[in-house]
């Protein structure tokens, strides 16, 4: 076979095609795991600790399990129950008293059980009736407390001795002898707090056993195989050997939050065993808030100098960050300082552990932490040094790696300086940089308004991955139907496949049907790291081939004509030789009977990985009340070759809208007198409206000879710190954490005076 | 939510009669923008719910501008079943009372101000966190502390001399309407009476109080507002523009005589457990040529006595913005903040 290529003419690749599923999900056609509802369906509801730290002392369930309309509970201690347990029986056959007292609740919203009833406010009632004692044990819930006591006791999960772990350290070059050579050397403290991903469907199934050899579930997951073969393999891990289908056609969000079945899968499809009926168990809003992952918060004391022209010569960092009850914290001490080319370097970091909810990946994981750590360290060191902090991005650029340059053109590490330098011009002309930036604080004002704007670089991954099946099948009918198990979280998928294979097979996208969110179809890889699009993708090009093929080889000879010789273009098939040539369904017609099926998996050089990006922020900022006006974000953003522009760019408009969040608005805000959230909502755990947002101009910066990257994570990165960096341009005074509310920026201004 | 029973009379004076001599058994639906929540999270948990919404009665539902002749002393009527929505859109109440519907206009989101209703507005809860927090026993639910005293209080009062619980009182309509001299008829059994409204809020601190002085069974049924030729105002800080709350508020209105203000009402929102009247900065003001230098020292003066918690004193220099800001716009002065 030869070498399989991305098209060298592309009709439809890189061009803007409207979403296959558009006018489904306009319209509410389309049906998410949160609309399914089964004939006989339960609800069921989880009890979650009200403590941010305790035991449970007693638990009697024999009110509850008397309420009107309870089918089954199952508690968390028996589903996790394994020791001293028979062959082949359940956890959830041993008494709570065996399982569940003496159990250790870590935070506010951990997992106590769950009940079914056959509504949910029979459900909820029957929750309330269960009786709980708890021994409460001591908790810490900020960071600064947990540092303060760095001796201990610890009291979170693990036996560690203290909630602070040391999360490493690393040292290049020679930071102090950099330091005492620095001709500009500054110092600050920049953070940003935990947040939590929001997804606006929130984590839930419906759990339905067909047989007890067979258990479907409708799942609201990123990873759908995966979440079908965790469930599968803790059923088995109970004794129970079944298979388990997921299903996702639609999802609302996931932004690396919904890997995997959580525990409420593990509660449904036990609660559903038990009440031998289909169970639907989706979380609230609260516990979204409170349990269903965030994005560990950072805080790092950087010292930065450097020479008067601009060179960055050491960048040292002392930095924490807390993960809650979790282990991994948002500082990724291998990733800065973030971007740029610096010789002497000294980082580390402290894990710091709290008793609130356990962080999850979220959307381009520890980077927008560290771009906010390094890109306003940048800025303050370009403040100090009186030059334009552009021009000490493009300075401190790494260069091209040469070695690079011979072996791997099209790798990120061959291109990086390219890349960021035409983005960073792009970006500077889309934004009129040169006109618009001023010294900090000595811009152009309006009443008590002050102008701002800023700029920060970012850097991701996203590689494809092997694993992926993609299967096109092709009918007399001339219909198409493209399969892959992949999910779509939202962003594109099912469009981004038929581009490719219509593409392929000179159609137009709207024509195929396809079929994706069904473990059953084939391998897939999860959502994350922005790997879907170059896993799937590569995958879609090599089965849309096959089958393209396979056609050709099946209709050739009935028409007396050789495959080699048919030549295809948009609704047209034609035979060089007799220079026949017939339209797409006249020549599927010839099938008679017969089907095509092209199956594709994920092959390498038709993807990539490595992206640069560019945002500029500019900010009217209101001195008097501390009110920051965002007036314009502009993101340049390469992901290699780009599928479908207006699916990119609203990808890019979309990862800028949650870094806005992140400057402006989103704050998880625990009291450490009773240990509880005390915003697991949407009033005061703040997202920006309509009215909040800033005109949006995004630029795709394509790149089609480096193949395809992905473009979920990269553009929610930088955007916080383009955004602190215009405010500090604004006023000449920085505002060191987010998110920039009026207080943090009356606070900044009045300690300048 | 507990279960309830649910009523819908078709008069006030049924309405009256269906309700209990204490808090907490019997609650009054109208939008539900407040009530509904307040029972999902177990915070009211009424054994009965009557609602407003079939009474028909126009001087609840309505609003009513009189004639304005020289000479007379008209007095506006709005009914309390009248939609925030219809108050921020009514053109001859921007042009009396631009104060009222400015304040109305930026009352939570679109979907709260076409469903929630003046009269819940001057008598929906306090939005604290812990008292919203079932699991939270604070004063208002008969513990023995107020959480927010020495907890996360960004959002509460920084008013709290004599207040054992720092709650903000969370209308922004009342303020105005203080500001506008208006007053409130309400109907118990006994029949109507007249509250002045600056006089119908207080701050609660036990279970057994709402955040206003009605008795449990009374019930609003109109805001009455005299139309005194009152130059007025009203201005907010908020941290989101969209669907929040605003940080500091100040309604204004005062007559223009000669140059100079006099009847000067300054009436600050979110900062104190009920609207707050600001005397010392209304003394500043009073018969005074408003300028920028005199709007700023009132805006001092309104933070006189104000005792903020550990994380809220920026709302301190929040109120002498507002302030500043909202006698500006009464005055007619060209705003220099808007962009």
């Amino acid at each position: 076979m030869a070498e399989i290529k991305w098209p060298e003419k592309r009709r439809l690749i890189g061009t803007k095609v409207p979403r296959v599923d558009g006018p489904d999900k306009a319209t509410g056609r389309a049906r998410y795991s949160q609309d399914i509802n089964r004939p006989g369906m339960l609800h069921a509801l989880i009890l979650r600790s009200p403590y941010a730290h305790c035991r449970i002392k007693s638990l009697d369930l024999s009110e509850a399990q008397k309420a009107p309309g309870v089918r089954a509970i199952v508690t968390v201690g028996q589903i996790n129950y394994t020791a001293g347990k028979k062959e082949g029986m359940p956890g959830w056959e041993f008494p709570v008293s065996v399982t569940d007292v003496g159990r250790e609740l870590f935070y506010h919203g951990d997992e106590i059980l769950a009940i079914a009833a056959d509504t949910e406010e029979h459900a909820r009632d029957a929750l309330r009736l269960v009786k709980i004692e708890f021994e409460e044990l001591p908790f810490i819930v900020k960071e600064e407390t947990a540092l303060r006591r760095r001796q201990g006791p610890s009291t979170v999960p693990g036996k560690d001795a203290s909630n602070v772990l040391a999360g490493g350290s690393r040292t290049e070059g020679d930071p102090d002898g950099a330091k005492k050579a620095a001709e500009v050397l500054v110092r600050g403290t920049y953070g940003v707090p935990v947040i939590t991903h929001c997804c606006l469907e929130t984590h839930g199934l419906v759990a339905e056993w067909e047989s007890p050899r067979s258990l479907t579930i409708w799942c609201t997951t990123q990873a759908v195989p995966a979440t079908a073969n965790q469930l599968q393999n803790f059923l088995a891990g109970h004794g129970i050997t079944c298979n388990v289908r997921c299903i996702t056609h639609h999802m609302g969000g996931g932004y690396g939050s919904k890997f995997g079945p959580d525990i409420q899968g593990y509660l449904a499809a036990v609660l559903a065993w038990l009440a031998k009926a289909p169970v639907k168990l989706f979380l609230e809003r609260d516990e979204e808030h409170l349990a269903a992952g965030n994005r560990p918060s950072a805080t790092a004391t950087v010292t930065i100098g450097g020479s008067h022209d601009g060179t960055i010569t050491v960048f040292e960092a002392t930095t924490y960050g807390t993960p809650g009850v979790g282990r991994a914290a948002g500082v990724n001490i291998g990733i800065l300082p973030y971007v740029y080319d610096v010789r002497n370097v000294r980082i580390s970091t402290d894990i710091v552990r709290l008793n609130h909810g356990a962080a999850r990946a979220m959307r381009a994981p520890a980077h927008p932490q560290n771009c906010f750590i390094t890109e306003c360290a940048v800025d303050d060191f370009a403040n100090a040094a009186g030059l334009d902090p552009m021009e000490v991005r493009l300075k401190n650029l790494p260069q091209n790696d040469p070695a690079a340059v011979k072996n791997t053109p099209t790798s990120f590490l061959a291109l990086r300086n390219t890349i960021y330098t035409d983005e960073i011009r792009i970006a500077a002309e889309l934004s009129q940089w040169k006109k618009k930036w001023h010294p900090p604080g000595k811009g152009p004002t309006k009443g008590p308004w002050k102008h701002g704007i800023g700029m920060a670089l970012h850097t991701w991954g996203g590689a494809g991955r092997a694993d992926n099946d993609v299967f096109v099948t092709i009918s007399s009918d001339g219909s198409v139907v493209v399969q892959c198990s992949t999910q779509d979280l939202g962003t594109g998928e099912r469009t981004v496949l038929a581009i490719v294979v219509a593409e392929v097979l000179g159609l137009d996208p709207k024509d195929l049907t396809v079929v994706i969110g069904e473990s059953q179809i084939g391998r897939s890889t999860g959502s994350g790291g922005s790997t879907t699009a170059p896993g799937t993708a590569p995958a879609a090009l090599v089965a849309a081939i096959n089958a393209r093929d396979e056609l050709f080889r099946k209709v050739a000879p009935k028409l007396g004509m050789k495959p080699e010789n048919l030549v295809l273009e948009p609704n047209k098939i034609t035979d060089k030789a007799s220079g026949k040539s017939f339209t797409w369904r006249q020549f599927c017609a010839r099938l008679g009977m017969d089907t095509v099926r092209g199956q594709g998996n994920w092959i390498p050089g038709l993807s990539n990985l490595g992206v640069g990006g560019v945002q500029v922020a500019e900010v009217w900022v209101d001195t008097e009340t501390g009110v920051v006006r965002l007036e314009k974000i502009v993101a340049v953003q390469d992901c290699g070759m780009v599928i479908n522009k207006l699916a990119c760019e609203s990808q890019v408009a979309g990862g800028v809208i949650m870094g806005i969040n992140l400057a402006m608005f989103e704050e998880m805000i625990v009291d450490e007198q009773t240990g509880r959230m005390v915003n697991p909502d949407f009033e005061f755990y703040k997202l920006g409206g309509m009215l909040d947002m800033p005109e949006i101009i995004v630029h795709m910066h394509d790149m089609p000879e480096r193949g395809v990257i992905g473009i979920g994570e990269p553009p929610t990165i930088s955007t916080a710190a383009a955004i602190g960096n215009a405010i500090c341009n604004a006023l000449g005074v920085r505002v060191p954490r987010t998110p920039f509310s009026p207080d943090r920026v009356l606070a900044a201004l009045h300690a300048k005076k | 939510m507990k279960n309830f029973t649910y009523y819908r009379p078709l008069s006030l004076e049924a309405a009256v009669a269906l309700l209990d001599t204490r808090w907490g058994t019997t609650e009054l639906l109208a939008g539900g923008t407040d009530l509904l929540d307040l029972q999902k999270e177990y915070i009211a948990q009424p054994d009965k719910v009557v609602s407003l919404t079939f009474i028909q009665d126009p001087v609840f539902t309505r609003i009513e501008v009189p004639q304005i002749l020289p000479g007379t002393k008209p007095t506006v009527s709005i009914g309390a079943a009248v939609k925030i929505a219809d108050i921020a859109e009514h053109a001859e109440l921007k042009h009396l009372f631009p104060a009222l519907t400015d304040a109305a206009a930026q009352v939570g989101g679109p979907q709260i101000r076409n469903m929630g209703t003046l009269g819940g507005n001057l008598c929906q809860r306090n939005r604290c966190w812990y008292f919203r927090d079932e699991h939270v026993l604070c004063l208002l639910k008969g513990g023995r502390r107020c959480f927010a005293a020495d907890g996360e209080n960004r959002y509460h009062a920084i008013f709290t001399k004599g207040h054992p619980c720092v709650i903000v009182h969370p209308s922004t309509l009342a303020p105005a309407l203080i500001a506008l001299g208006a007053s409130v008829e309400v109907l118990g059994p006994n029949g109507k009476r007249t509250i002045e409204l600056s006089k119908f809020f207080q701050a609660p601190t036990k279970p057994d109080q709402r955040e206003h002085v009605l008795a449990p069974n009374e019930i609003v049924v109109r805001v009455l507002i005299p139309v005194e030729g009152l130059r007025n105002a009203s201005y907010e800080v908020r941290h989101k523009q969209s669907y929040d709350w605003p940080l500091a508020q100040a309604a204004v209105a005062f007559r223009l005589i000669g140059g100079k203000a006099t009847d000067v009402r300054i009436v600050l929102g979110h900062v104190a457990p009920t609207p707050h009247v600001a005397t010392e900065a209304q003394k500043v003001v009073e018969g005074q040529t408003i300028t920028r230098e005199l709007a700023e020292k009132a805006g001092e003066a309104a933070t006189a006595g104000a005792v903020p918690l550990s994380q809220n004193a920026y709302k301190v220099h929040l109120v002498k913005v507002a302030v500043k800001r909202a006698l500006l716009l009464a005055s007619g002065a060209q705003p220099d903040w808007v962009i």
